[in-house]
C-alpha cells in the first residue's frame, strides 16, 4: 500500500503534464488537418524539426527566439508538405514518410554542420522555457502539482485545446474545415477554396508541432539529441484516431499516454530496466487502439 | 406562364460551342428563358444537356458564345462568379455534408455571425424563414445524415434561395424520388415560378415535362433541336425530337420455353447499416432460358439483392440456390466456379481495376483455366490468344491488350466487364445496370450479348433503372419496393401496352395496379 | 466522356521510349535532389562538385574496388528490406515494420545459433529459417490487429516496431548478455553457423547472393503467377479482386507473413555474416529497414528495381563517408539526399490505390 502511494504521488501527475504536452500540441495539428480531410502522418518529423528549430533558435537569439525559430521551422516544412500534399496531389502518406525521414537526417546533419557535434548537443547559451508557478492553485492538493511549475507551453497547450474547440465548432472557419474534410466537392460549389483551407490546416499543424518541438527540447531539458522525438509524433496520430478528432477526445488521449510515459519513468527508478518500461506507452497505445476500433467496428454494424 | 416577346429573358445563351477531344459537346446553342418560367430541357445521354448546364454554372468555360442574365453579358470562371450572378444548381447528385445540420449546410460559405462567431440562431432563423416563404418543408436543426432523400434535395434547394439565386438549374432531380416526392417537388418548382424564379430542369421523362413545364428545349447531339410550347405538345412529338425518329421497334426476342430453376432465391433478408431490412423476404426463380428483370426506384433493395445473390454481401435470412445447389454460405470463388457471373453497376469501382491492363482485367475470371495458366503460372501465349478472341468477340475498340482500363471510354470499359463475365459461360449472369452511361453502339452490342445468354438456354437476372430496357429484354418482370417483390409481371402481357412502362412505374412506387 | 485512342504507333523508337519511361521520374528525382543538395552544401560552406566527386569515389572507388565491396556488403540488407516492403506494396499493404521484424528476426537467429542443440550442419538453416518465421510472426501480428481489431496496418507495423526493439535490447543488456565482453550484445554464434564471405578481407558474404536470388523469385512470382497477378490486382483494387473471387483476406496474411518473412531473414543473414551475434542497435542504427522503405518507394514497387536502388543508397551511403573524408561534408548529407529523393518522387506518384482508403466520389461520366 506504501509502495503505491510512493508510486502514485505528486511528482508522477506532475510529471504526467510534461509528458503529455508535446503529444499533446501534436496532437491537435493533426486533428486539425484530419477534420480537413488530411492525414497528417509527417507529425514526427515536424515535431524534431521544431525540437532542432528551438534549440539552435534559442542558441542565437534566446528562448523566445528559439520558439520562434520552433514554429516557423514547423510551418516551412508543413507548407512544403501542403505544396505535394494539395498543390501536386500526391500521395500524402509517401510524402508524409518522406518528410519523417527528410526531418531525421536534416536535423542530423544540420546538427554537424551547424554545431560540429555528433549524437546530443548541450551548450549553457541555450535558454530553457523555465517555469511557470502558480501562487494560488499551488496550494491546492493534487491539482496545484498538476497544475503548477510547469513550463509556459503547458498551460498554452492546454488553452489551445479549448480554443481549437471553439473555433472547430463555433466559428465559421471550423465550419467551411470540416466541410472541406467532409465533402470536398461540396464545399468547392459553395465558393470555398478547398485547398487553401487545406494548406492553411496543414500549416497551422506545422506551428503547433513546432511548438511541440519546443516542449521537447527547451521545456523539462535544455538539449537536442538525434531523433530525439522517438515515435512521439506517432502516439500523436494514434492519440487523434482515439479521440476521435475531437479535441477533447484528443487531450484525453494524450494525457493517458503521458501518465503511461510518465509510470514508466518512475519505475525505471525502482531496478526495472529501462528497455521494459519504455515500451510501455508502445504497448498501450496499440491495446487501447485495438479495443476502442474493434468496439467501434461492431457499433457500427448495428447503428450508423 | 408563358414568356411574351417583350419581356426581356431572365437567362439567355447565344451560340454556346463546348468541345472535348473528339466531340462537340455543344453545338451553337441558343437559349431563351423567361422571368418565372419552368424550361424543360429534353435529351437522350449523351446530347450535350449536362455540358450545357456544366457551361452555365461555370464548371466549363465555353469555347465560344455568351451567356446573358437580364440582358447582361457574364463571364464565369468558377461557380462562385455563376452563385454571385443569381445562378442556383441543384446538383443531381447531392452536394450536402451529411454531418452539419440543414441550417450549417444552407449557410455554408456565407456564414451569420454574432462576436466573431459562428450565429446558429440566425442560421436557423434565416433558413426556417426562407423555407416558409417558398413552402419547403424542412427542420433546421437537423442532421443531413437522419433526412430522407426528398428533403435533402429541399435542401439543396433551400442554399441556392439563401444565395439568393433567380435563375435555378435542376438536373434530373426526379431520378431519386418517390412519386409523392416527385409531386411535393413539382409543387415547390411552381411555387418558386410563380414567385418570379426562374426554373430550368434537365430530364429525358417525357410524362415529367407533360406535367411541369411551360416550355420544352430539346437537344440532339449537341444541337438545339426544337423548343416548344408544352401545351401545344404531346409525349410522342417531343420523343421524335428527342430520338429524330419514330420509337424503337422491338428488339427481336423469340419467345422460348424455359427450363429449370438455374437460380432461386428464398425468403431472403439482407440487413442495411442500421439493421434494417433493407431486402425483406425475398423470393423468386430464374429458369433456364429467360431473362428476369428487377424494376423499381434506386435505393429500394435491389443493389442489396443482387449484392447478396453474388456474394459480396452476407444475407441475415434466406437461402440462395445455384443450379439446384444451396449456395448460401459459399466464397465468392465458389459461386463464380459454380456459374455465376456478375457485371456490377459500379464498373470503375468494383468491375475493373482501372489502372491494369486489358488482359490483366479480362482474365480475371478464367485465372484458373488451363489455357491461362499452369500449375498456377500464367502462360503469357494463352493469355494473348484468350484476351485478343475476346476483344474481337466483343469488339472492344483498343490499341492492344496491354493498353491500361483507363484510357477507355465507358462503352469500352463496359464491354472488357461483359467479354470477361460471358467468356466462361456462366449459367447465371447478373447484370446490374448494364448499360448505364453507355454509348448508343455499346449499348445496343451488350443487349445482344444478354439475349445471346438466354438464346443459349442459359439463366438472366437484369436490375435496371430503365423501364424501357426492362420490357425490351425481359421474359419477367419483378418489381422490387422497400425491400419487397410488389408486383410480377409477364411480357407477353404487356407486349405492345403503351402504358406497361406506367404499370412498372406505379409499382415501383408503391401502388397498386 | 473520353474516347479511345484510335491511334497506334507501334514503331521501334517509340517502344523504346515506353520501357524507358519508368526510369525517367526516379532519374529526375535523383537529379533533383543531388541539386538541392548542392545548395544545402552553399549554405553550409561546403564545395559540392569536390563533395560529390569524393562521394563518387567513396562509393565505388578505393583499392582493390574496397569501397565498392563495402556498397555492395551494405546494398545487401537494403535490399533485402526494400524487396520485403515491396512485396507487401505490391499487394496495397504498407509494412512499416520491418524494423522491428529485422530486429526480432536477427535475435531469434541469434539464439537458435547459439542455444538450440542440433549438428552443425543444420544449424545455419534452422537458424536462417527461425529468423524469418520470427520476422512473419511479428508481421502477422500486425496484421491481425489489422483484420480483427480494426488498428490500421500503418499503425499497428510502425507501432510495433519500438516492443521488438526495446524487447530485443532488453535481452541482449540483461539475460542473455555475453557479460565478458563488455558490451550490449550476445556471445559469438559458434563458427559453423556463420555465413561465409565472398570475398575474403571484405563484409561482402552469401547473403549478397541469397538476396539476389530473391529478387530473381519475386520478379517471377509477381509477373509470372497466378498468385503474382492476385497480388498485383489486389494492390491494384481490393474490391476488384474481392469481386473476381480472390481471397483478399488470406492473401493479406499470406503477403504479410512473407514480407514479414524476408526481413527477419535479412536479420539472420546479417548477424550470421556481418556481426556474428546479436549487437544491440547494430541493425538499427544504420536504418537498413528505413533505407530499404525509400528503396521501395524510390521503385514503385517493382522488385527488380529495388535492386537497383538499393544498389544506389547503398553507394549514396557508403559515398558518404568517403564524402566526409575527402571535402569534410558531414556524412549525414546523405540521409538528406535520399529523402529528398524520395519526396521528389513522390511529388509524382501514387504508389498506394486510393481505394484503400476513402476514396473521393468518381464522377459520372454522363453527357
Amino acid at each position: 500500500m506504501n509502495e503505491l502511494a510512493n508510486l502514485f504521488d505528486a511528482a508522477l501527475l506532475s510529471s504526467t503534464m510534461r509528458f503529455a504536452t508535446p503529444l499533446l500540441l501534436a496532437a491537435l495539428g493533426g486533428l486539425i488537418c484530419e477534420r480537413a480531410g488530411i492525414f497528417n502522418i509527417a507529425l514526427e518529423g515536424l515535431m524534431l524539426t521544431g525540437a532542432f528549430a528551438a534549440v539552435a533558435g534559442s542558441y542565437y537569439a534566446g528562448v523566445l527566439g528559439g520558439v520562434g525559430a520552433a514554429v516557423v521551422a514547423g510551418a516551412a516544412l508543413a507548407a512544403l508538405y501542403a505544396g505535394f500534399v494539395v498543390g501536386l496531389r500526391s500521395d500524402e502518406i509517401v510524402v508524409g514518410i518522406a518528410l519523417n525521414l527528410l526531418a531525421s537526417g536534416l536535423t542530423v546533419f544540420l546538427l554537424r554542420a551547424l554545431f560540429g557535434v555528433k549524437g546530443a548537443f548541450q551548450d549553457p547559451r541555450i535558454e530553457g522555457l523555465g517555469s511557470v508557478r502558480l501562487p494560488l492553485i499551488e496550494a491546492i492538493p493534487i491539482v496545484g502539482p498538476l497544475l503548477s511549475g510547469h513550463s509556459w507551453l503547458v498551460y498554452a497547450a492546454l488553452m489551445l485545446v479549448a480554443i481549437v474547440w471553439v473555433v472547430l465548432f463555433h466559428h465559421p472557419l471550423g465550419l467551411r474545415l470540416r466541410g472541406v474534410g467532409e465533402q470536398p466537392d461540396a464545399a468547392a460549389t459553395l465558393g470555398v477554396n478547398t485547398r487553401r483551407v487545406q494548406a492553411a490546416a496543414l500549416i497551422v499543424s506545422g506551428m503547433l508541432c513546432g511548438l511541440a518541438g519546443a516542449q521537447l527540447s527547451l521545456g523539462s531539458v535544455t538539449l537536442f539529441v538525434e531523433g530525439m522525438s522517438a515515435g512521439r509524433g506517432w502516439i500523436a496520430v494514434v492519440a487523434v484516431l482515439l479521440g476521435r478528432a475531437h479535441p477533447v477526445g484528443v487531450a484525453v488521449a494524450c494525457l493517458v499516454f503521458g501518465f503511461t510515459d510518465s509510470l514508466g519513468f518512475r519505475l525505471q527508478g525502482r531496478d526495472i530496466p529501462s528497455q521494459l518500461t519504455e515500451m510501455l506507452p508502445y504497448v498501450v497505445t496499440l491495446i487501447g487502439l485495438a479495443i476502442i476500433n474493434s468496439r467501434r467496428a461492431q457499433q457500427k454494424g448495428l447503428q450508423p | 406562364m408563358v414568356a411574351t416577346s417583350s419581356e426581356a429573358p431572365a437567362l439567355e445563351l447565344r451560340g454556346i460551342v463546348k468541345r472535348f477531344p473528339g466531340v462537340l459537346a455543344n453545338d451553337h446553342i441558343d437559349l431563351a428563358v423567361a422571368p418565372g418560367e419552368i424550361r424543360a430541357l429534353l435529351g437522350e445521354n449523351g446530347a450535350g444537356k449536362t455540358t450545357l448546364m456544366r457551361v452555365l454554372y461555370g464548371l466549363y468555360p465555353p469555347d465560344d458564345g455568351e451567356i446573358l442574365l437580364d440582358g447582361k453579358a457574364q463571364r464565369f470562371r468558377s461557380p462562385t462568379d455563376a452563385i454571385h450572378a443569381g445562378i442556383g444548381m441543384v446538383h443531381q447528385h447531392f452536394m450536402l455534408f451529411p454531418s452539419l445540420t440543414v441550417a450549417e449546410n444552407v449557410v455554408y460559405g456565407r456564414e451569420p455571425q454574432r462576436w466573431g462567431l459562428l450565429d446558429r440562431t440566425a442560421a436557423a432563423r434565416q433558413v426556417a424563414e426562407l423555407a416558409e416563404r417558398y413552402g419547403l418543408q424542412v427542420d433546421p436543426a437537423a442532421r443531413v445524415a437522419d433526412l430522407p432523400v426528398g428533403s435533402r434535395q429541399r435542401v439543396e434547394i433551400l442554399k441556392t434561395l439563401y444565395r439568393d439565386a433567380r435563375v435555378l438549374i435542376l438536373d434530373e432531380p426526379t431520378a431519386v424520388l418517390t412519386p409523392q416526392e416527385r409531386q411535393g417537388l413539382f409543387q415547390i418548382l411552381r411555387e418558386l415560378a410563380s414567385q418570379g424564379k426562374t426554373v430550368i430542369f434537365i430530364t429525358h421523362k417525357l410524362q415529367e415535362v407533360m406535367d411541369l413545364a411551360d416550355h420544352a428545349t430539346v437537344l440532339r447531339g449537341g444541337m438545339v433541336e426544337a423548343t416548344v410550347a408544352v401545351a401545344d405538345s404531346s409525349p410522342e412529338a417531343l420523343c421524335r425530337h428527342m430520338v429524330g425518329r419514330d420509337l424503337l421497334p422491338q428488339l427481336a426476342k423469340v419467345p422460348q420455353a424455359t427450363g429449370e430453376s438455374l437460380l432461386a432465391v428464398n425468403n431472403l433478408v439482407v440487413l442495411d447499416n442500421t439493421g434494417r431490412r433493407i431486402v425483406d423476404q425475398v423470393s423468386f426463380e430464374v429458369r433456364a432460358g429467360e431473362i428476369v428483370g428487377l424494376a423499381g426506384v434506386a435505393g429500394n433493395g435491389q443493389s442489396e439483392l443482387v449484392a447478396a445473390i453474388a456474394g459480396l454481401r452476407s444475407p441475415a435470412a434466406g437461402r440462395i440456390l445455384l443450379n439446384q445447389d444451396d449456395v448460401t454460405a459459399t466464397s465468392i470463388a465458389a459461386r463464380r466456379q459454380a456459374g455465376l457471373a456478375y457485371i456490377p453497376e459500379d464498373r470503375n469501382r468494383v468491375g475493373l481495376a482501372l489502372a491494369a491492363s486489358v488482359a490483366d482485367n479480362l482474365i480475371l475470371t478464367g485465372r484458373h483455366n488451363p489455357t491461362l495458366t499452369q500449375r498456377g503460372v500464367l502462360s503469357q501465349a494463352g493469355i494473348e490468344r484468350y484476351t485478343t478472341d475476346l476483344v474481337e468477340r466483343f469488339d472492344i475498340k483498343i490499341a492492344s491488350v496491354r493498353e491500361a482500363v483507363d484510357h477507355l471510354s465507358g462503352g469500352n470499359r463496359q464491354k472488357v466487364v461483359t467479354a470477361r463475365e460471358l467468356a466462361q459461360e456462366p449459367l447465371v449472369l447478373i447484370a446490374e445496370q448494364p448499360t448505364q452511361g453507355v454509348d448508343v453502339g455499346a449499348a445496343e452490342s451488350i443487349h445482344h450479348n444478354l439475349l445471346a445468354v438466354r438464346d443459349q438456354g442459359r439463366a438472366v437476372l437484369l436490375s435496371s433503372a430503365e423501364s424501357s430496357e426492362i420490357l425490351a429484354l425481359c421474359d419477367r418482370i419483378l418489381v422490387m419496393f422497400e425491400g419487397r417483390i410488389v408486383g410480377e409481371l409477364l411480357a407477353e402481357e404487356l407486349a405492345n401496352d403503351p402504358a406497361a412502362e406506367a404499370t412498372i412505374g406505379l409499382l415501383a412506387a408503391g401502388g397498386e395496379v | 466522356m473520353s474516347t479511345h485512342r484510335a491511334t497506334q504507333d507501334g514503331s521501334s523508337s517509340s517502344q523504346l521510349t515506353q520501357r524507358l519511361r519508368p526510369l525517367a521520374a526516379p532519374l529526375l528525382a535523383v537529379l533533383g535532389a543531388l541539386v538541392l543538395g548542392a545548395l544545402l552544401m552553399l549554405v553550409t560552406g561546403h564545395d559540392p562538385l569536390a563533395a560529390y566527386r569524393a562521394m563518387f569515389e567513396g562509393a565505388l572507388g578505393g583499392r582493390k574496388l574496397a569501397n565498392l565491396m563495402a556498397t555492395l556488403a551494405r546494398a545487401t540488407p537494403i535490399v533485402g528490406m526494400g524487396l520485403a516492403i515491396t512485396i507487401a506494396l505490391r499487394g496495397g499493404y504498407l509494412n512499416l515494420g520491418g524494423e522491428g521484424q529485422l530486429v526480432l528476426g536477427g535475435l531469434t537467429s541469434a539464439l537458435v545459433a547459439l542455444y538450440l542443440p542440433l549438428p552443425g550442419w543444420l544449424l545455419l538453416p534452422v537458424s536462417l529459417v527461425g529468423g524469418a518465421v520470427a520476422g512473419a510472426a511479428w508481421a502477422l501480428l500486425a496484421t491481425g490487429l489489422d483484420r480483427v481489431f480494426r488498428v490500421p496496418l500503418l499503425i499497428g507495423t510502425l507501432l510495433l516496431n519500438y516492443p521488438a526493439r526495446y524487447l530485443a535490447s532488453y535481452l541482449v543488456n540483461h539475460p542473455l548478455r555475453d557479460v565478458a565482453s563488455g558490451m550490449s550484445q550476445t556471445h559469438r554464434v559458434p563458427e559453423g553457423v556463420e555465413l561465409a564471405y565472398l570475398v575474403p578481407g571484405t563484409r561482402l558474404h552469401v547473403g549478397a547472393l541469397m538476396v539476389l536470388a530473391l529478387v530473381l523469385v519475386a520478379t517471377w512470382v509477381v509477373r509470372r503467377t497466378r498468385v503474382g497477378y492476385e497480388l498485383r490486382m489486389t494492390g491494384l483494387n481490393p474490391d476488384f479482386a474481392r469481386y473476381g473471387g480472390i481471397n483478399t483476406v488470406r492473401l493479406g496474411f499470406g503477403t504479410m507473413a512473407i514480407s514479414g518473412s524476408i526481413a527477419g531473414l535479412v536479420g539472420a543473414m546479417e548477424v550470421l555474416g556481418t556481426h556474428h551475434r546479436f549487437i544491440d542497435n547494430a541493425l538499427t542504427a544504420p536504418l537498413y529497414a528505413w533505407t530499404g522503405l525509400m528503396a521501395a518507394l524510390l521503385a514503385g514497387s517493382s522488385p527488380l528495381g529495388v535492386l537497383a536502388a538499393g544498389l544506389f543508397f547503398a553507394a549514396v551511403h557508403t559515398g558518404g563517408f568517403g564524402m566526409e573524408r575527402g571535402a569534410q561534408v558531414p556524412r549525414e548529407l546523405s540521409r538528406v539526399l535520399q529523402a529528398l529523393m524520395i519526396l521528389l518522387i513522390a511529388a509524382r506518384s501514387r504508389l498506394l490505390t486510393p481505394t484503400h482508403r476513402d476514396a473521393p466520389a468518381e464522377k459520372a461520366s454522363s453527357s
